[in-house]
């Protein structure tokens, strides 16, 4: 899942103060289920945004909206009737969220009131991890299904670096050592040896390195 | 010149926690006005129930849970004053100041305790004066009295 944070009220605040009706647009997948952007969050940031201007003597009309996913357009044209009785759209989706709500609505500005973090697992209630950068090139069969490049600080193929401690990230010491990880997972499965291959330095073009990727499924396109 | 009336002060309170509004009377009565939402269990909070009882009027939120570790749902009242602790932090990031939300754990049937608690918003409330979002807003605020139990 993707998972993101909500911006500081006060950044929002900024951002919004120019529109005097506002729709504040949820996405209710990833973003619902890391705190960031569903209905709840939806709720609530209206109406903490209608109480910090009412504070300043100002009024603003806003208004709540969630749509099962923002990155989808069938779903987006279900905030049409919203869209068109607002000046701004406030989306709490993540960044594909919000350009795909923008590229549908191109007359209406459409503002960001989430910042987007990383692909991540959610380890428990409220606890969420980063564990895949989408590289393009997935590498986990050869590291006992824990990534190097997300999780080791120093994105090492050829690791450990030495600098962990307790199994501990020397970088972070609240984060877990991912060659630590890799080496238990590995004697666990008995595949140990597969680390004495040498990895050679990486093609990056597969990822962001390359420019904007594409997928095209031609299977799928009538 | 008019007495200015008397604060509004939205109490949520888990029914485990506090069976008998009776406890909120004295308090209607002379020293706020009092509306009173029961809750099945205190962790039934959101932000926005909190949220939105300063958007219609009140000038103090209070939250009344089971004490820790009496919770009948294990810990609905730990992810209560949670999620008192979130709102606080954004009502003093919208200005509205985190000394109008409040929660205290109760004994069932302690109504001395929530006599004590109130008591202490009343003076917090005192010092704080009346809900600026409210104040700007008077259709709202109006909307307050209608609802207030007594």
């Amino acid at each position: 899942m993707i998972v993101g944070t909500q911006k500081p009220i006060a950044e929002i605040k900024a951002m919004v103060k120019p529109y005097r009706r506002l729709l504040v647009l949820g996405c209710g997948t990833c973003v619902k289920t890391c705190f960031a952007g569903g209905e709840d969050e939806v709720l609530a940031l209206s109406s903490a945004l209608r109480l910090a201007f009412r504070v300043d003597g100002e009024e603003i009309d806003v208004k709540g909206q969630t749509v099962e996913r923002q990155c989808e357009d069938e779903f987006i044209q279900e905030a049409a009737g919203g869209v068109a009785h607002c000046d701004a759209v406030l989306s709490l989706a993540c960044g594909a969220g919000v350009q795909a709500v923008a590229r549908r609505y191109p007359n209406t500005p459409v503002l960001p009131g989430v910042n987007t973090t990383f692909i991540g697992v959610r380890e428990g209630q409220g606890l969420f991890t980063e564990e895949c950068i989408g590289c393009g090139n997935c590498v986990l069969a050869e590291f006992g299904g824990v990534c190097p490049i997300t999780r080791c600080a120093k994105r090492l193929l050829n690791g450990p670096c030495g600098g962990s401690r307790n199994g501990k990230c020397e970088v972070n010491p609240d984060t877990d050592c991912a060659w630590q990880l890799i080496i238990d997972r590995l004697k666990l499965l008995g595949q140990l040896d597969a680390l004495r291959t040498y990895r050679s330095p990486r093609d990056w073009r597969p990822g962001i390195a390359g420019g904007p990727r594409r997928l095209v499924r031609e299977d799928h396109i009538i | 010149m008019p007495a200015a009336p008397a604060p509004g002060i939205t109490v949520l309170h888990c029914i485990n926690a506090l069976t008998d509004v009776a406890a909120f009377a004295l308090h209607s009565t002379e020293n706020a006005r009092i509306h009173a939402v029961k809750l099945p269990c205190s962790g039934m909070t959101r932000d926005i129930f909190l949220l939105k009882a300063f958007e219609v009027g009140a000038d103090a939120v209070v939250l009344f849970t089971c004490p820790e570790g009496a919770c009948r749902h294990l810990d609905g009242n730990i992810r209560a004053w949670k999620r008192v602790e979130r709102v606080r932090g954004i009502l003093d990031e919208i200005g509205l100041s985190s000394r109008r939300l409040s929660a205290f754990s109760i004994a069932p049937g302690d109504q001395e305790a929530v006599s004590l608690a109130l008591r202490k918003v009343v003076s917090e409330l005192a010092v704080l004066g009346p809900n600026p979002a409210a104040r700007a807003c008077p259709e709202i605020t109006s909307g307050l009295t209608s609802a207030t139990t007594s």
